[in-house]
């Protein structure tokens, strides 16, 4: 680490030799192209280089790195346009028969190999209508079980706040599902349903 | 809980982190409660498409690291060059015309055929001659001042 600090080149490819998995992991949270997370994760690594003599080594050094990461992929996906609602008529086949397949179990196993790239692609495309901070915290917290406080840390938001974001994403991405299922015609089968339709 | 709507349960936590006495309760209360039903369905379907999302891993290429120096030395190489630029444009204008005077000097030394050589003595003349023209052209002096006043003595007397 202090060689990487006085600027020797070797000691830094070693850093990010070693920590390239880490920063990966974060930049796949806000993209799901290989172009892309490369390209943020290579950026994250030039800033680090021109920003090492600030790490003055009080917290861990993967705690600081992921800091970067995140703030570097959310002001990249901020400087992408949002997407717009999404719709029940953008809902592709395998996505449609996806809801299909969920909405008649009601557990919450996880999906297969396949069946998971469809979930992902769906959430992509619902999450792609919530502001990135919001997208980050309920990617965190919800998908991988991240306590408010590693969150709170990784992004440098205040608990409170990242407890709002999170409230907020969850009701929001809810209310999308919500809407996406009333449009496609779903029924709930609700016993009430049930006994109202007999 | 069968008077109260879980909808703001459902968006203070995962539905996966309930618990079962929670999860019981849901259940119980969706059972009469046609909204929340769907708000239930709505954020069971949410928590799965999140998880799966989060679960998506891309590893790096083997020689990513390769790649970041490179990126970091191209970076290095162009941060250099707009210092060197400033430097050219402040230094421009004196550099420039040391260059040109530098030129002109030589065009004067080499290029251009010198004065002929004259002899010594018209060389000489022209000196002192020169050298007396500019004494006195602009002021007299102490002899000049003293045979004037002299001469204009002898004249009254």
């Amino acid at each position: 680490m202090r060689q990487a600090q006085d600027g020797d080149e070797s000691a830094f490819a070693e850093i990010v030799r070693r920590y390239s998995p880490r920063v990966f992991s974060v930049a796949t949270k806000f993209f799901r192209q290989r172009s892309l997370v490369e390209e943020a994760a290579q950026e994250v690594f030039l800033k680090a280089f021109t920003q090492l003599g600030s790490f003055e080594g009080r917290g861990s050094f993967e705690g600081w790195l992921t800091r970067i990461a995140t703030n570097t992929c959310l002001n990249m996906v901020r400087s992408s346009k949002r997407r717009p609602e999404f719709t029940v008529s953008d809902l592709t086949d395998d996505e449609s028969s996806w809801l299909d397949q969920q909405s008649a179990s009601e557990g919450l196993e996880q999906p297969s190999v396949e069946n998971s790239v469809v979930a992902a692609d769906l959430a992509d495309r619902l999450l792609g209508v919530l502001p990135p901070e919001d997208q980050q915290a309920l990617l965190m917290i919800d998908g991988e079980n991240a306590s408010i406080k590693e969150v709170a840390e990784a992004t440098g938001w205040s608990e409170s706040k990242v407890k709002v974001r999170a409230f907020r994403a969850r009701k929001k991405l809810r209310e999308a599902m919500e809407k996406l299922l009333d449009h496609k015609g779903k029924k709930v089968d609700s016993p009430l349903n049930e006994q109202v339709s007999k | 809980m069968n008077e109260k709507h879980i909808t703001e349960l459902l968006d203070n936590a995962s539905i996966a982190t309930l618990s079962e006495f929670e999860l019981k309760e849901v259940r119980i209360h969706v059972k009469s409660c046609v909204s929340c039903h769907k708000a239930y369905e709505a954020a069971r379907l949410s928590a799965l498409v999140v998880t799966s999302r989060a679960q998506t891993t891309i590893e790096p290429a083997p020689f990513f690291h390769t790649r970041v120096m490179a990126a970091l030395r191209e970076q290095q190489a162009v941060d250099s060059v707009p210092a060197m630029f400033r430097l050219w444009k402040s230094a421009r204008a004196l550099v420039s015309s040391m260059a040109v005077t530098t030129a002109a000097l030589a065009v004067l030394s080499f290029v251009l055929p010198g004065p002929a050589v004259a002899d010594d003595q018209t060389l000489s003349a022209y000196s002192v001659e020169s050298v007396i023209m500019d004494q006195g052209s602009d002021e007299l002096s102490y002899e000049q001042v003293l045979s004037a006043i002299y001469a204009e003595e002898d004249e009254a007397n």
